[in-house]
């Protein structure tokens, strides 16, 4: 439970909120590489953290990524032309490159002194892992760039994808960080007693902060068999990587993995999740057929979105097609699609949960962890201080596992070279 | 720019408001005639500077413009029966005539008193150029009749249309006195020299007050050819006049001509859009055909509107249909129809455009010029003064005008006559 003004504090996220200063000390994802697809292309509209923005891949390559409006008479640039180096206003030509500079104003007389003194604001952009990263806060506060394991593999050792999720972007952090609810609402194969997560719902979790954020590990009893262990990791802000070396049924995968979401606000109510997945190692294949069918899996493939958008097309308006025959006899939600049962159960608190209402219990672990970590992050960060996971050198060689361990072992022995970076 | 506090006084539109009040002053675009074809036919909604009115053109063809909601129960009168000069609520059947005089009360006891009592509210109307024209203010100050040069054209050499606009009034009108825009936004030649406005794109500008806003006239050097000298009017409240004397290309028309809008104030976030275009002098008629050619060029020609309504198909929702490959080849913003550029940069700006965070140039003086009238208007009226514009005297000769002066002639001298109105 958290006190309305706590409440308030984790999930605003705008620009002079303690919240919003708190993200703004990160570089944070502003949208995918291919959105993005040629020099000189389509300008793209991009709304971070509550502020109107236009990205453009300049004629070099380089990203640009500034104020939606030109600051002259604040005519909308995404209509700009994307031309030799920089964005040009439409309504008087005004020309700015990706640095906020002013390179041509030419509806002002020559020798004008006016295009000198005007900028428009412009954030810094690093192009890592398929996706586009911004940095939106203090300049004599930039972190080096984000240098997560994932974004070391090569691209045909990982897959990148965005989906829309319509409310505030904690529900889906804290979906991402319980896992007992996997046992609940991801149980697809009702009554199947060889799904590893249905054998013990109840797992131990035990939290254990880092310089990052925290890891936790959950203990399922399968008895004879020992425990199922899974290492997750809670990198700050908004990150979330677990492992799927095994698969839902024991054994191991067939695509060895390292997966994560990262929830990256739109707004106060209205979220962009970037889902990744990497490669355990270079000996893993990871062809484009399987990244095809782990997306359809996940509730994301190409015939479940709404074409040319991030959107789902089971969704908050058709009741995410929940079946209620398919709910009684097969799978627990009725709803297919293993993140778009997340989107029903996340989006259907609201648009931002009323958490001085709810009940925690011993499940609920990680998720208090994460709060109380973020509170104070975000007082960190309101007092100057540099929060958790700001540093690269803290996460840069973190990685999730899972895997049977026979009792009696301890698991961070059974792990140790296991939760090494191999990229 | 304008502080915060300026923007809002100079915007909004309500009843109460400051803008509200002076707006109130004049007499005010309603609907086109159009809309009102036949005696006794369908009542129309109007929504006027944030009020919802109800107009019907009664049994003798004189056009009533009542308050929406019958002042019984306040039962909608747009359901009303129009019929015998007056409108009747099918609620309870009260009746109202032109004058706001409830002529039946058939619910009531014969005999009653309450009928004597009970008012509708009512504006006056008349009809001229195609409009229908109102006064929404206090009664001892209704003005004389509007008499701009267009409204004396027969309609054998004048044109009137309407267009819906998703933004405040204001920004309508900026785009309409600032001249410097035409040579980017409505640049559909790239790179064709002959184009005038595309061989000097930094115009000088001069504004001149007047007793009905002011004239301004932008010179833009075309060395030898001389200066292309447009000279504009701003009409108070909200009324521009421009001339097409000379084509974009340099030849002279057929036919002289002057465009205008007035950017009437729906609420304070949507405009109607009054296009008015007219036969400077007596001779040669605006043929269909030149209508045509002329709507369909700004973008509202029969196909581009949406069946039964004033809105264009090329609109917010489709991002105007904007054509990113005709933007890099032929035209500067790549979408089609000159207003409708207008629209996608002013729409662009959001419902209000907020002026505190604008960067102004020389190139914006008649649009400063124009903002200190109105606030300076706001204040008399206040005061208890009478504005600029009421008083048809000073405006009934004044005609737009627009042609190639020798560099070393004086533009006043060589346009003295052309500048007087001919109707």
């Amino acid at each position: 439970m958290l006190t309305v003004a706590e409440n308030e504090r984790v999930t605003r996220v705008g620009p002079g909120t303690p919240g919003g200063i708190f993200f703004r000390r990160y570089w944070l994802p502003a949208c995918l590489s291919t959105e993005l697809p040629e020099h000189d292309g389509a300008p793209l509209r991009v709304r971070l953290l509550g502020e109107n923005l236009v990205a453009f891949r300049d004629t070099d390559g380089n990203v640009g990524l500034v104020e939606a409006y030109c600051p002259h008479r604040r005519a909308p640039l995404f209509f700009g032309r994307n031309e030799e180096c920089g964005l040009r206003c439409v309504y008087h030509g005004w020309k700015f490159d990706r640095n906020g500079d002013c390179v041509d104003m030419p509806s002002e007389p020559a020798g004008t002194t006016l295009q000198a003194k005007v900028k428009i604001l412009a954030y810094p952009t690093v192009e890592k892992g398929g996706v586009i990263w911004t940095y939106m806060g203090p300049k004599d506060e930039q972190p080096p760039e984000p240098d997560y394991e994932w974004l070391r593999a090569p691209p045909e050792k990982r897959n990148v994808s965005k989906t829309f999720e319509n409310c505030n972007w904690l529900q889906g952090l804290e979906g991402g960080l319980d896992t007992a609810h996997s046992s609940f609402a991801h149980n697809n194969h009702m009554g199947d007693k060889n799904v590893l997560r249905q054998r013990d719902r109840t797992p131990r979790i035990d939290v254990e902060r880092t310089d990052y954020g925290y890891n936790y590990v959950s203990q399922r009893d399968m008895g004879d068999e020992g425990l199922y262990v899974r290492v997750y990791h809670y990198v700050m802000p908004a990150q979330q990587m677990r492992a799927n070396t095994m698969g839902w049924f024991g054994g191991r995968n067939e695509v060895p993995r390292l997966d994560g979401h990262i929830w990256m606000p739109i707004d106060d109510h209205t979220t962009h999740v970037y889902n990744w997945n990497c490669a355990y190692n270079s000996t893993i294949e990871m062809t484009d057929a399987w990244k095809a069918k782990r997306e359809a899996d996940m509730g994301r493939g190409v015939d479940d979105v709404i074409p040319g958008t991030f959107r789902l097309k089971k969704n908050q308006s058709n009741d995410y097609l929940v079946d209620r025959a398919m709910q009684k006899t097969q799978n627990f939600t009725g709803i297919v699609g293993v993140n778009t049962q997340d989107f029903a159960l996340q989006e259907g608190m609201g648009p931002i949960c009323d958490r001085s209402k709810e009940f925690l219990g011993s499940s609920d672990k990680a998720i208090v962890a994460m709060r109380r970590i973020l509170l104070e992050g975000i007082t960190a960060a309101e007092n100057g201080d540099t929060p958790r996971g700001v540093d690269a050198q803290s996460y840069r060689m973190v990685r999730p596992h899972d895997r049977m361990v026979p009792k009696g072992q301890d698991w961070r022995d059974a792990f140790e070279e296991e939760l090494k970076a191999k990229w | 720019m304008l502080s915060p506090e300026e923007n809002f006084k100079i915007t909004r539109v309500g009843a109460d408001t400051p803008a509200g009040k002076l707006l109130r002053r004049y007499w005010l675009p309603a609907a086109l005639s159009s809309e009102l074809p036949e005696n006794d036919g369908a009542p129309l909604r109007v929504r006027l500077a944030g009020e919802d009115l109800i107009a019907f053109r009664d049994s003798e063809g004189s056009v009533g413009l009542v308050e929406a909601y019958c002042p019984h129960r306040r039962a909608p009168l747009y359901f009303a029966r129009n019929e015998e000069c007056g409108l009747r609520c099918v609620y309870h059947g009260w009746k109202f005539d032109k004058n706001g005089d409830c002529v039946d009360m058939p619910s009531e006891p014969a005999g009653t008193t309450l009928q004597a009592k009970v008012k509708i509210r009512a504006y006056p109307t008349f009809e001229q150029a195609g409009i229908v024209w109102t006064y929404m203010g206090p009664p001892d100050q209704q003005p004389a009749k509007p008499d701009y040069d267009w409204m004396r054209a027969p309609p054998t050499h004048c044109h009137v249309s309407k267009t819906y606009e998703n933004c405040n009034w204001l920004q309508g009108l900026e785009g309409g006195l600032d001249t410097v825009h035409s040579s980017f936004a409505h640049n559909n030649k790239m790179g064709d020299s002959n184009m005038l406005r595309n061989r000097d794109r930094a115009p000088r500008i001069e504004v001149e007050r007047t007793d009905y806003g002011y004239s301004y006239v932008s010179h833009r050097n075309l060395g030898p050819d001389g200066s292309y000298v447009r000279v504009y009017h701003y009409f108070m409240p909200f009324q521009q006049v421009r001339a097409q004397v000379i084509g974009w290309d340099g030849k002279i028309y057929p036919v002289a001509r002057n465009f205008g809008h007035l950017w009437m104030p729906i609420d304070d976030t949507t405009t109607f859009v009054y296009n008015w275009h007219y036969a400077i002098n007596p001779g040669p008629e605006l043929t269909p055909d030149l209508v045509d050619h002329h709507e369909t060029e700004f973008g509202r020609g029969d196909d581009d509107v949406i069946p039964g309504t004033f809105r264009l198909k090329r609109n917010q929702s489709n991002d105007y249909l904007i054509d990113r490959q005709v933007q890099k080849t032929k035209t500067f913003t790549g979408i089609e129809g000159v207003n409708t550029q207008d629209y996608a940069l002013q729409e662009g700006m959001g419902s209000v455009v907020d002026r505190s965070k604008e960067f102004l140039g020389t190139s914006d003086k008649a649009i400063v010029a124009m903002r200190r009238l109105m606030l300076e208007a706001m204040k008399i009226n206040e005061d208890g003064g009478t504005p600029r514009g009421l008083d048809p005297a000073p405006y009934r000769k004044a005609r737009a005008y627009d042609a190639l002066v020798p560099l070393d002639d004086d533009w006043r001298k060589v346009m003295e006559d052309d500048l007087v109105a001919k109707w």
